[in-house]
């Protein structure tokens, strides 16, 4: 057990210091950034400014809609990074330094999986007060206490997917070039897959059901519910329902698959079953590349 | 006579491909054993085996008088070994010490046990200077002094060594030899290295030279030497007509290279008298002791004509 934590504590100081990586887990959200303040803001105040009057409280709504997407990439981007680590470690043998040790491999990888899940819950949770400081900055009102719990568990939630999607990912790469492409993939495909770049709607319906299909997209969209729930009430006050629902569906709020809408409770069952079944293939790999 | 490493019969398989062919050898507690031969002679992977980072195909290994593979993880055996890699494998954001302490951690040692560790090694490799360094910072004689500190963390009993003088520049290789000497010296501990420098085997207690993955000689460097080496003087004629006549009239046989004439010896006192006798007809001479070059020189062109 102190072996463990002394490799976890390894691994986090290692990425820590490595101010290119971080840089570069960060990279795909400074991006989302970016065209918001380019388009993304002013394209969904001007559709739903056809709806209804604008106010204050609209720039807040899609404000908010932002922020939901933005926490959701970081969760998957800073838990890869963390993983280059383990990559490194393998390809520059000092994973046979830590096999002349009384050392598992299964110990070994659990400490990278471990550090990439910590990774993720500092940069997630830094992220989610930069992302209130920015939202009561530009007039909106702060979480409540319980909304704020909401976030949290949720954002738990999600770095914990991000960190079996990786790992599982990370298992098929062996070389530090293969796993900076794996990067770049996953880092420009995910602002797509969770409807952040661009709105659901605007996609074609082919599009649309594979970013539905995509398990840390649920993650975005119970985000952006938590988020946007009180907003929207007020933005859409006196708006006809299917109007809202419409607007709902094109932005990701809610998913409607096959003439279903899906409900939280169906996203959080997609989450959870994907971390299963994520967490025992990447057991099997494992095995497999090492026997 | 207790021993630190047992090997008997060993052989690795690569597929097709056989990298090491039945080896047997012993290593005595508290001694400093070099392993020679040529890059691909099975060096590494004997070393590897050894370690536990390879799985042997065949034959039986006990290191500390535990069996080799016994176990799932050797545990026993990972906790009594130090190894010391070609590569530099510490980090490079970490310093010296943060390096050190967090892979001893992960020997299942006490807090005050990893720190009087530490001491020890510090002073002993003399990392004053540099245990607040960040690793990768360092030049190559001073990472390896922390190399070997982070081998020596959990106080093993045998510490391997593979090529760790290979890549450096000569002041830091006597600094490293001697770091290793004086170790093995004072702390009466098993060093088992493999080098392809002579005069590195020379000081060894036993040496065993391997090609091809078998085992061609093995003994002390004082034996070796004595059958594989032999002492020789070369000569340089004024007229080389009459030095030839000379030799032929003397019945001492010779090789001609150049109009140097070499003459083997038995010992470098035979030298004296054969001057004496020829010394009107030299022009130069040198007599030349038998090295570690030679033995290695030497089995290597024996095995290969065999």
């Amino acid at each position: 057990m102190e072996a463990l934590i002394s490799l976890v504590l390894r691994n986090n100081k290692i990425f820590r210091r490595d101010k290119t990586q971080v840089f570069f887990s960060l990279l795909s959200v400074i991006i989302v950034i970016v065209l918001y303040a380019v388009f993304l803001q002013k394209m969904q105040v001007d559709a739903i400014e056809q709806l209804t009057e604008a106010t204050p409280e609209l720039i807040t709504m899609v404000n908010e809609w932002l922020v939901a997407g933005l926490l959701s990439m970081i969760a998957v981007s800073t838990t890869l990074g963390a993983y280059g680590i383990a990559v490194k470690d393998q390809e520059s043998k000092v994973q046979a330094d830590f096999l002349t040790a009384p050392l598992s491999r299964a110990t070994i990888q659990l400490s990278y999986v471990l550090n990439a899940f910590i990774i993720g819950c500092i940069f997630s949770f830094i992220a989610l007060l930069g992302c209130e400081i920015f939202i009561v900055t530009t007039g909106g009102k702060i979480l409540s206490f319980g909304d704020f719990i909401q976030v949290l568990s949720i954002l738990f939630l999600s770095v914990l997917l991000a960190s079996v999607f990786n790992l599982f990912l990370s298992l098929f790469v062996s070389t530090q070039n293969a796993f900076s492409t794996l990067g770049t993939i996953v880092g420009t495909l995910l602002g797509f897959l969770c409807g952040v770049y661009v709105p659901l709607g605007a996609l074609p319906s082919f599009a649309q059901h594979i970013i539905m299909y995509f398990p840390i997209s649920h993650t975005t969209l119970l985000l952006r519910n938590a988020f946007m729930e009180s907003s929207i009430a007020n933005v859409f006050d006196g708006v006809p329902v299917s109007y809202v629902e419409d607007y709902k569906m094109n932005y990701g709020i809610v998913y409607e698959l096959n003439g279903h809408i899906l409900s939280s409770t169906t996203s959080l069952i997609v989450i959870v079953c994907t971390i299963v079944v994520l967490s025992l293939a990447s057991m099997i790999l494992f095995k497999r590349k090492y026997n | 006579m207790t021993f630190a490493i047992k090997v008997e019969n060993l052989c690795k398989q690569y597929g097709e491909q056989q990298a090491v062919k039945g080896i047997s050898f012993t290593v005595e507690q508290g001694t400093l054993f070099a392993f020679l031969g040529e890059n691909g002679a099975g060096k590494s992977t004997t070393i590897e085996i050894l370690c536990t980072l390879l799985k042997k195909s065949s034959g039986q290994v006990t290191i500390n008088g535990f069996t080799l593979d016994a176990s799932n993880d050797n545990a026993d055996i990972r906790k009594s070994i130090g190894v010391v890699f070609q590569q530099s494998l510490l980090d490079e954001r970490l310093t010296v010490r943060e390096n050190i302490l967090h892979r001893g951690k992960t020997y299942g040692l006490s807090k005050a046990q990893l720190t009087d560790n530490y001491q020890f090694v510090s002073t002993y490799l003399h990392l004053e200077d540099i245990e607040e360094k960040k690793y990768g910072t360092l030049s190559g004689g001073q990472k390896r002094r922390a190399d070997i500190a982070r081998a020596l963390i959990h106080r093993p009993s045998i510490l391997f060594l593979d090529e760790p003088t290979t890549g450096l520049d000569p002041q830091t290789r006597q600094f490293v030899w001697q770091a290793i000497k004086q170790l093995q010296l004072e702390t009466n501990m098993t060093v088992f290295l493999t080098t392809h420098y002579m005069e590195e085997a020379a000081v060894a207690h036993q040496v065993t030279v391997l090609k091809q993955g078998k085992i061609v000689a093995q003994g002390t460097p004082d034996a070796l030497k004595t059958k594989y080496a032999y002492d020789s003087m070369a000569l340089v004629f004024q007229n080389a007509q009459e030095g030839v006549k000379f030799l032929e009239e003397n019945a001492i046989s010779y090789t001609e290279n150049q109009g140097i004439y070499t003459i083997r010896l038995t010992s470098t006192l035979q030298a004296l008298p054969l001057l004496k006798k020829a010394e009107p007809l030299i022009a130069s001479f040198e007599v030349i002791k038998g090295s570690m070059d030679d033995v290695f020189l030497h089995i290597m062109a024996e095995e290969e004509v065999a």
